[in-house]
């Protein structure tokens, strides 16, 4: 019994960072997602953390910790200059500037092999321990907790619902959304550097539009209205595949392809949805 | 003293003109009406005060600053608040926290604080719960704190918007036809509360089409037609205007010509 | 001097596919406010059908075309009313829109996938026209011609449709509130399915010269104009397809230029650039119309 588990756990363990590993991006785009934004950009974030920490694994001597902190801080610089950039646009300019972005970021990092290896990428000799990954998600969910709860939090749904109304109400939505970004680029920046462990290896192709469709479809199936959503989602995101896999290996994309549309059309608003389960409530 | 003072105020959107050469005076302490039948460009007057539009040409002046090209919520720092003629209430939010949202500005909360939930933050959120309870209580909705706002019936959700606008402790009110689709004794009830209101020191403006409720409630009207000010006086001389009259009921003339065609 | 002369006609057949699929991709975006991850398998699909149409069904080439085209229509339609229409019967707004386009991509990649047998295919000699066109010193290509032809007749028919038809007027009624153009006497869900396959329709045609042109024929097709026909709808503003054809061309030319005599692993990215660079000062694009926001 146990060696069955023990199996279990060989075979699947894999897939379970993989998930915590996108479960970072998918927070990182309900960051902005939350206070009204749609983007992509938490992608280019993640470049960032990713590149800067796999040299600091390579070339620094520092610590794990430091390094997680100094990937974050990278994400979190990026994000802020992207958002003083993008913040100037209207919502749906923002979600074509993000996407541009993701593409202008895979030429730069082909294009500055000094800094990211170029297109034969870095090569990563630094395993990802589950138990790292694990409390570092843990942390960013606890901090989305508390935002959630937060006089931040309460203006962030006022601005996605209503900026019109938030606005005649006191709250600076462009203030708002910079926090949002400022957040996205700190979970995205150490979703960077746990995607450049988990594969031990980052090239141009690591932060481009595979990230970008996992992490939006994540969050989006998972449910976009609560913080919980998005990890649900990329936990379902990543275990489907392999779930594919294991049953209809022949066709899985497709398979992929048809649960993805099946949740769409019964659960557009995804799987944790706070507003229907309220409505549940007042309905009994 | 006069509160918010509109002077010349011209809005167009393309060829129509919404409203033109407007003038007139908020006096502090007031409850004023703001009539005319409907297409008058009473919304977009409250629109442009709100800073969700800006004139074309003229002033706003809240006292002695100008409003001007301000945000919106530059604007709701400066002390106003508003409702909305169809209701906008936030999707998703039970009625308390509606009136949570609404107390953003009274927050006294840093960013940090709030996010790292301090002790002190983590009373003020509290004290201001009470009192969001509280002012839903005001606008007789305290059984309903709980529940999804956007399930409740119009009435209902009108006196969840005045609550939400009051929990920024308004200097100036702006309700935007507050009493629509409600009857008699509950339009009576929003009267009263908005008389108990002026007395607490607030000064209210407020879009409506019920004439009783003008009459009644109302200390100053100021009617509007076709974006321009016909008058303004007191509520009983406006509502006895001929200009005023043929505004919402058309021309005498016109009544009797129908009459003798059928 | 011929060097030159074949490479600006290469730029522009290469940027007339880009406006092409660009102006299809527009069409969803401007009207449905759609971002659709699904409109390259438009491309590719009807690259795929008409390939079919003239290997084995042994069409005439203006018969392959228009199989094509038809595919791509109806892969559009099918994918609009699936996906699209109970998401619009629901209210739920552009983001599971994309999801659903997302997953419509995948699904009909692998399709094609299956159909290409994972390869790249090309349109045997004789099921085109591949001869060259004389104009005195110079020889152009009949295909590269054709598919410049088939940009103009589309841009002019399609602003002929958008802005001086009653369709076109619908159109764009229903795209800016479909509730107030049904009241107008609008037939919204017409007005939707006509859009959407014209929207398939076009990149289809995109798709058939592209694959015929560039020898093809998968689901890298789609891809590979996908982006440049995002590029080409921003840079030329998605409100007009004018400015979509013109960004589109000016696109192929420049990265064919910028290929032959700069550096070919710079050329994506100066594509990129002058994308985001438009977003960021000029996000109308340089026909587009500034859209206001009502309180």
């Amino acid at each position: 019994m146990l060696q069955r588990i023990a199996d279990f756990w060989a075979a699947y363990a894999s897939t379970l960072s993989y998930g915590m590993v996108n479960a970072f991006f998918a927070l990182a785009t309900y960051a902005t997602l939350s206070a009204g934004i749609l983007s992509f950009a938490a992608v280019t974030f993640g470049a960032a953390g990713g590149f800067l920490g796999a040299q600091l694994v390579l070339h620094s001597g520092l610590p794990m910790v430091a390094i997680f902190v100094l990937s974050g801080c990278a994400g979190l610089a990026m994000a802020l200059v992207i958002a003083v950039v993008f913040l100037r646009l209207s919502s749906h300019w923002m979600a074509l500037a993000s996407l541009a972005l993701v593409l202008i970021t895979r030429v730069f990092v082909l294009n500055a092999p000094v800094l990211t290896g170029g297109v034969n990428g870095l090569s990563i000799p630094q395993r990802l321990p589950m138990g790292w990954l694990a409390v570092a998600l843990g942390i960013v969910v606890i901090g989305f907790y508390t935002l959630h709860h937060s006089w931040y939090g309460i203006a962030a749904r006022a601005v996605r619902e209503d900026p019109s109304v938030a606005a005649c109400m006191g709250i600076d939505a462009r203030r708002i959304q910079f926090i949002a970004f400022g957040v996205s680029g700190i979970v995205g920046g150490l979703g960077g550097i746990m995607l450049a462990l988990y594969l031990q290896f980052v090239s141009p192709d690591t932060f481009f539009i595979g990230v970008a469709f996992t992490m939006i479809a994540g969050t989006v199936l998972g449910g976009s209205h609560h913080w919980f959503g998005p990890v649900l989602g990329a936990a379902v995101f990543t275990a489907l595949p392999t779930i594919m896999q294991a049953i209809v290996p022949d066709i899985q994309d497709i398979a992929n392809g048809v649960a993805l549309l099946l949740i769409m059309i019964f659960l557009p608003r995804g799987l944790i949805d706070p507003r229907a389960i309220r409505l549940r409530r007042v309905a009994r | 003293m006069k509160l918010l003072t509109l002077s010349e105020v011209t809005k167009s959107f393309g060829g129509v003109t919404a409203v033109g050469g407007l003038s007139f005076a908020v006096r502090q302490g007031l409850v004023t009406g703001l009539m005319g039948p409907n297409g008058a460009g009473k919304t977009t007057v409250i629109n442009l005060i709100t800073g969700l539009l800006h004139p074309d040409s003229g002033s706003i002046r809240l006292v002695e600053s100008e409003l001007g090209v301000a945000a919106p919520h530059v604007i709701a720092q400066l002390g106003l608040a508003r409702t909305y003629q169809n209701v906008r209430l936030i999707s998703g939010m039970t009625a308390l926290e509606q009136v949570m949202a609404g107390s953003f500005l009274k927050r006294e909360t840093s960013l940090i604080a709030s996010f790292l939930h301090l002790p002190a933050a983590r009373r003020r959120m509290r004290a201001l719960e009470e009192r969001a309870r509280h002012l839903l209580s005001r606008v007789g909705m305290a059984d309903r704190a709980d529940v999804l706002a956007e399930t409740l019936s119009y009435g209902e959700q009108r006196r969840i918007e005045i609550a939400r606008a009051l929990g920024a402790e308004p200097r100036l009110l702006l309700l935007d036809e507050p009493t629509a689709g409600m009857n008699a004794a509950e339009s009576h009830a929003i009267g009263e509360l908005i008389h108990r209101l002026r007395d607490e020191g607030l000064t209210v403006l407020m879009v409506e089409h019920n004439m009783k409720l003008v009459a009644d409630f109302c200390e100053h009207v100021v009617v509007m037609n076709f974006g321009r000010l016909i008058t303004e006086g007191t509520p009983a001389a406006c509502i006895d205007d001929p200009d005023v009259q043929e505004a919402y009921f058309g021309k005498a003339r016109d009544a009797d010509r129908l009459g003798a065609l059928r | 001097m011929d060097l030159f002369f074949s490479q600006l006609l290469n730029g522009c057949s290469l940027g007339a596919l880009y406006a092409l699929f660009g102006i299809g991709f527009g069409l969803v975006f401007a009207t449905m406010g759609i971002l659709n991850a699904a409109q390259g398998c438009y491309a590719s699909w009807g690259a795929i059908v008409a390939l079919y149409a003239a290997e084995e069904l042994h069409l005439p080439f203006p018969l392959t075309v228009l199989a094509g085209i038809a595919g791509g229509a109806a892969i559009a339609i099918v994918v609009d009313q699936l996906g699209f229409q109970p998401l619009r019967n629901r209210g739920v707004g552009m983001l599971g829109a994309l999801i659903t386009s997302i997953a419509f991509w995948i699904i009909f990649d692998s399709l094609a996938g299956f159909a290409t047998g994972q390869q790249s295919l090309s349109f045997p000699f004789g099921t085109f026209p591949a001869g060259m066109f004389t104009a005195g010193e110079v020889l152009l290509p009949i295909m590269q011609l054709l598919t410049i032809g088939g940009l103009i007749v589309v841009t002019v028919g399609m602003h002929g449709l958008s802005a001086h038809t009653r369709f076109g007027a619908a159109m764009r009624a229903v795209g800016w509130d479909p509730v107030a153009a049904a009241l107008g006497g609008v037939n919204s869900h017409y007005v939707v399915i006509v859009t959407a396959g014209l929207s398939g329709a076009i990149s289809g045609l995109a798709g058939v010269l592209g694959g015929i042109t560039t020898s093809n024929v998968s689901f890298m097709l789609g891809q590979g104009l996908m982006l440049k026909g995002f590029a080409a709808v921003v840079v030329g503003g998605y409100t007009d397809v004018r400015g979509t054809a013109i960004a589109g061309l000016a696109l192929g030319i420049l990265e064919v230029f910028c290929g032959q005599y700069i550096s070919t692993s710079l050329r994506d990215g100066f594509t990129y650039a002058l994308l985001l660079a438009f977003l960021l000062l000029r996000p109308q694009g340089l026909f587009g119309a500034k859209s206001f926001v009502r309180a």
